[in-house]
């Protein structure tokens, strides 16, 4: 099966790993942006896709895990390898706290309360000043890889593409282990789930740890990418660009993730000359995939390239159409 | 003393309009189940509207506000033919994010037709804009006709409600929406009504705030918060509530700004949205304890 998944993206790791090679400044830009969405949108399908928790904070923890990154080496004077990681884990912390409130709430509920909090955390940034530096942002110490013979653009983005890789493996095996499937347990029914012995609120707080960690990490390598970092890169927009990387991907598909996050940068990147015109594409592509794309772009490869399985499918009709595929496939074969 | 009459009035008058928000955000949820994310850019998008025939075309106020109402429950129905009605039986996870794109095309057009003039537009009072004193209360002539307009249209809300046909085919929708399928009540144009009547509601309030603040593409958002917030306050689902939340949330963040500092304002709406959901999640006027799901 010459198409399948595994071999589909070993051919774009391929692609990634020479791309250094052939690109200009600004192209390997924008691949490195690649390498960071992938990274939000997998954290994100853990939560939104796998989990069923619609959560609207993600865009929040990914400034968290940037102002971390950045603030631990203006502030404290720590250097960027450990400040790094460490903005990874303030960010999955912060995360696993706001399972709490999605213990009591779930849905609608769940999705405005998170929301408040992500416009919280944006006052922070905002009004913080003599920590955060206020509205005007900061810079952070120019990163380099000194023992290594590489400069920084270069060595970022083959430190983000090893990070991708890590982090691609990781989420294929949460979700396809005993934790992904409590995970898919918990979004069909919490009542059923509970029944069956899991743990909500441990649960809960792994998918929101989990898809922090993911949002804190790529912050990291967001501030280290701009050398900059700003309240307006983490706020409602960015969580939108997000949702769209997820829904035309394919929720509750790692694989979708990549696909998604990489088509989404593409477009962003298109249209940067005019705020007004990104608003617009990525309202339509919202709906328009909502609307006539369920499963996204995923669901499509998923029916038309033969070889391209997907672990754990994700929605009700999803099931459906596995469920009825045995007696269909025939016909479709006869023709 | 005249700090504080100063702030209480313009925190009334705020808390009205919050309230004329969440009337469009109870209304919604009442008939269909569904929050509707897109009810803070009606809000703003038909502001621009109303902008663009009083200052652009030279109509008079009262007529741009009828017209920038009608834009709005046109704008509402829409929302619901495109973004409810076709998925209306899938999961909740598909319908907000419907109305959250809808939301944000809303926001794109107004940043491509009005914002290049300029980032922030202003409206022409009204009103005369000295402050006048009533008794020791400090007034602004302006807060007076935002806070009678408010009270207008929801007396008009309320009679039709109360009194007219298709008001009551509402609140019985509302009350169990298959009882009045049974009973020959085409639940789907229901459905249709509220978005419009919640957009239209959005664009009364925006037109009528619009003297008092400045217009810009991302004002939508702050204001469905707020409005939000009140709804929560009210439980979601109650008309009074809504109104009580609305003031509540106006006069709070008003005392707020004044005594404590500006910037507090902004956060009122999240502290109330998380201490309510989390503390009494069916609102202020309930005595019932519910988990909201």
């Amino acid at each position: 099966m010459p198409f399948g998944r595994r071999n589909v993206l070993l051919a774009l790791l391929a692609i990634g790993a020479i791309v250094p090679a052939f690109a200009n400044g600004y192209q390997l830009f924008v691949c490195n942006l690649v390498a960071i969405y992938i990274l939000l949108a997998i954290g994100l399908n853990i939560l939104v896709g796998y989990a069923g928790q619609l959560a609207f904070a993600n865009a929040a923890m990914f400034g968290i895990g940037a102002y971390a990154t950045g603030l631990l080496q203006v502030h404290l004077g720590w250097p960027f390898w450990a400040a790094f990681p460490s903005g990874g884990l303030i960010a999955a912390a912060v995360g696993t706290l706001l399972a709490l409130p999605a213990l009591r709430m779930s849905g609608l509920y769940l999705a405005l309360s998170t929301l408040a909090f992500a416009q919280a955390t944006q006052w922070v940034f905002l009004h913080w000043e003599n920590v955060t530096f206020g509205a005007g942002g900061f810079k952070t110490p120019h990163l380099s890889f000194a023992p290594l013979p590489v400069d920084k653009s270069v060595g970022l983005y083959y430190l983000s593409i090893v990070l991708v890789v890590l982090l691609y493996l990781f989420g294929r095996h949460v979700v396809t282990s005993r934790i992904g499937r409590a995970f898919v347990a918990v979004r069909d029914s919490e009542v059923a789930a509970e029944s069956l012995g899991i743990d909500l609120l441990r649960y809960k707080a792994l998918a929101f740890g989990i898809s922090g960690f993911y949002a804190g990490v790529a912050g990291g390598l967001y501030s280290a990418l701009l050398n900059f970092v700003a309240p307006e890169g983490y706020d409602l927009f960015q969580m939108i660009i997000q949702k769209s990387t997820i829904v035309v991907g394919g929720m509750g598909s790692i694989a979708g993730s990549v696909i998604g996050a990489s088509i989404i940068i593409l477009v962003l990147e298109l249209l940067r000359e005019v705020k007004g015109m990104q608003e617009i594409a990525f309202g339509a592509l919202l709906v328009g995939f909502v609307l006539f794309m369920r499963g996204g772009l995923i669901a499509v490869l998923r029916r038309y390239v033969r070889g391209w399985e997907e672990p754990l499918r994700m929605t009700p009709r999803d099931q459906a159409q596995a469920l009825a595929q045995p007696e269909a496939r025939p016909s479709a074969a006869d023709k | 003393m005249l700090l504080f009459s100063y702030l209480l009035m313009s925190g009334v008058t705020t808390g009205a309009l919050y309230a004329l928000v969440a009337l469009g955000i109870v209304v919604v949820n009442k008939a269909t189940g569904v929050i509707n994310f897109a009810q803070g850019e009606f809000f703003m998008f038909t502001g621009f509207v109303g902008w663009m025939l009083h200052v652009q075309f030279g109509l008079n106020y009262p007529l741009s506000f009828l017209l920038a109402v009608a834009v709005g429950f046109v704008l509402g129905m829409l929302t619901d033919r495109i973004a409810f009605r076709p998925i209306a039986k899938n999961d909740i996870v598909s319908l907000v994010l419907a109305t959250v794109g809808i939301g944000f095309i809303l926001k794109g057009l107004a940043r491509v037709i009005w914002g290049g003039k300029a980032d922030y537009l202003s409206f022409p009072p009204i009103t005369s804009p000295d402050p006048i004193m009533v008794g020791p209360l400090m007034v602004i002539p302006q807060q007076l006709a935002v806070l009678a307009g408010t009270i207008i249209i929801m007396l008009v809300f309320a009679a039709f409600f109360r009194l007219t046909r298709a008001g009551k085919m509402m609140q019985a929708t509302a009350d169990n929406a298959r009882a009045a399928l049974l009973v020959g009540i085409r639940t789907d144009r229901i459905y249709t009504l509220a978005f419009g009547t919640g957009a239209a509601i959005a664009a009364a309030a925006a037109v009528l705030t619009a003297p008092l603040t400045l217009l810009y593409p991302d004002i939508g958002f702050a204001f469905f918060l707020k409005g939000f917030a009140a709804a929560v306050l009210g439980g979601l689902t109650s008309l009074p509530g809504a109104v009580l939340g609305g003031l509540i949330v106006g006069v709070a963040e008003s005392l707020a700004g004044g005594y404590i500092h500006s910037s507090v304002m902004e956060l009122s709406p999240f502290l109330v949205i998380m201490l309510v959901l989390v503390l009494r999640p069916s609102g202020l006027l309930s005595f019932r304890k519910a988990r909201r799901v």
